[in-house]
């Protein structure tokens, strides 16, 4: 397999009906598809056969994928023609139910359920249509998950609740924040502030001996767990570039959660 | 019930709770979450297991990572989703996050440690980040050899339906 994300087609999904989309629809139904899938988390191996998958379905003879970071670039042949497209990647989350409806729509087309053209509009339409849990209960979630890693840490049951008001409180300001478009660093440290000086000043109040675990637990959110791990399948199948890409970019919010955390336990610690 | 299987109990209740908690964090359908339960409390139990029979941190995150991936993988035919999805989610507890955050604030310690100190909090601070570099490294091969001994398959794959090219 070459390295740096280029890969031949190779994935042969059985498909239905005959060829006939323009290669240039194709191509910009396959960096649509592409382009979500990045946008939700997912790693280059699922882009690449999903890519690989609907071209063949549609009648191309190869396709080549390179996926970056900000960026995919497909390259289509069809007997004598060929089309190459490029197209940007925004920013990068995880969404869960918005991969599974893009990887629904490829499977669709592949199996000549659904029109390419009619695919594109369901495919434009996913970050609307997208159900979405109620922002309170994410929150809700978010801070009972924290305070979880609290108890996993070895933090006492005097810390529990402070840690899931404060983590609570995190998930909603960078929520907040992110929908506004602040920049993402800035956002990773503000939240890291409050939410370890919240957990720790809650913890300190309530008796709990445990505040440096509760100020650490009270961050763990911010951990881009997914984003990791997808730097080590990304290494681990050939495409080093995107994962060195993912990994500064960890690096970069591990540092700022690092830095918000560092000041809270500084005025929370130093305190005692 | 001896203190060994109450805090093995502990652990997967706990990482059962906080992988359902990053489930709904990251979006994922409300039908998977209850196996994302079962995946965190799984993962945990066995990384818990294999630290109390001495196994260092990455090498017990590699078995339970691998636990978790197979398990998947298997009862990939009897689902909907993509294992992959519950196996991640499952193994997000596992992310040491915490011990990064530890290995770069024994880092920044080094900027103010006297004279004496500065080998004993370089070192921590490294040792910190090489246990998060092993266990991630760890987690992520783990993931990826289930599927790369036996590659997915399209969940629930409808039986092609051709189309005529006649009218």
């Amino acid at each position: 397999m070459p390295s740096d994300g280029t890969e031949e087609s190779r994935v042969q999904r059985s498909c239905a009906g005959p060829p006939g989309p323009p290669l240039s629809d194709v191509a910009h139904l396959s960096l649509s598809i592409g382009r979500l899938f990045m946008e939700f988390g997912e790693s280059a191996r699922i882009v690449h056969e999903e890519i690989f998958a609907l071209a063949h379905c549609l009648g191309c003879d190869s396709a080549e994928v390179y996926c970056q970071h900000a960026a995919i670039i497909v390259t289509l042949r069809r007997g004598e023609e060929f089309c190459v497209q490029m197209g940007k990647v925004g920013e990068h989350g995880v969404n869960l139910r918005g991969s599974e409806a893009v990887s629904d729509i490829a499977r669709r087309v592949s199996r000549g359920d659904l029109e390419y053209s009619q695919a594109q509009t369901e495919l434009d339409n996913i970050p609307r249509t997208t159900s979405f849990y109620p922002v309170w209960l994410v929150c809700l979630c978010t801070g009972l998950a924290c305070s979880a890693f609290g108890r996993l840490l070895g933090a006492d049951w005097l810390s529990f609740f402070p840690v899931l008001v404060a983590s609570g409180v995190g998930q909603w300001i960078r929520r907040t924040m992110l929908v506004r478009k602040k920049n993402l660093f800035i956002t990773t440290g503000i939240v890291s502030f409050v939410s370890a000086f919240l957990a720790g000043a809650g913890a300190r109040l309530s008796g709990s001996s445990h505040l440096e675990i509760a100020t650490v637990s009270a961050v763990l959110l911010l951990v881009p767990g997914v984003a990791v791990l997808n730097i080590q399948t990304d290494v681990i199948e050939g495409k080093p570039n995107l994962s060195a890409a993912r990994g500064l970019r960890v690096i970069y919010i591990l540092l700022f959660m690092t830095l918000g955390l560092v000041a809270a336990q500084a005025l929370i610690l130093r305190a005692i | 019930m001896n203190s060994f299987w109450i805090h093995i109990i502990h652990q997967a209740v706990f990482g059962g709770i906080a992988s359902a908690g990053f489930g709904i964090l990251f979006n994922c359908p409300p039908r998977i979450i209850i196996h994302c339960i079962g995946s965190g409390a799984m993962a945990l139990a066995i990384r818990t297991g294999c630290q109390s029979a001495n196994l260092n941190l990455p090498e017990s995150a590699f078995f339970a990572a691998l636990g978790v991936a197979t398990a998947a993988r298997v009862l990939q035919p009897f689902q909907e989703t993509r294992g992959s999805i519950i196996a991640l989610v499952g193994t997000i507890p596992m992310v040491p996050g915490s011990t990064a955050a530890k290995g770069l604030t024994n880092l920044f310690a080094l900027l103010q440690a006297r004279p004496g100190d500065e080998i004993a909090a370089a070192t921590n601070g490294m040792r910190n980040l090489l246990e998060v570099t092993l266990t991630l490294a760890a987690i992520g091969t783990a993931l990826a050899i289930p599927q790369s001994i036996y590659p997915e398959a399209s969940p629930k794959a409808k039986p092609l339906r051709q189309k005529s090219s006649s009218p």
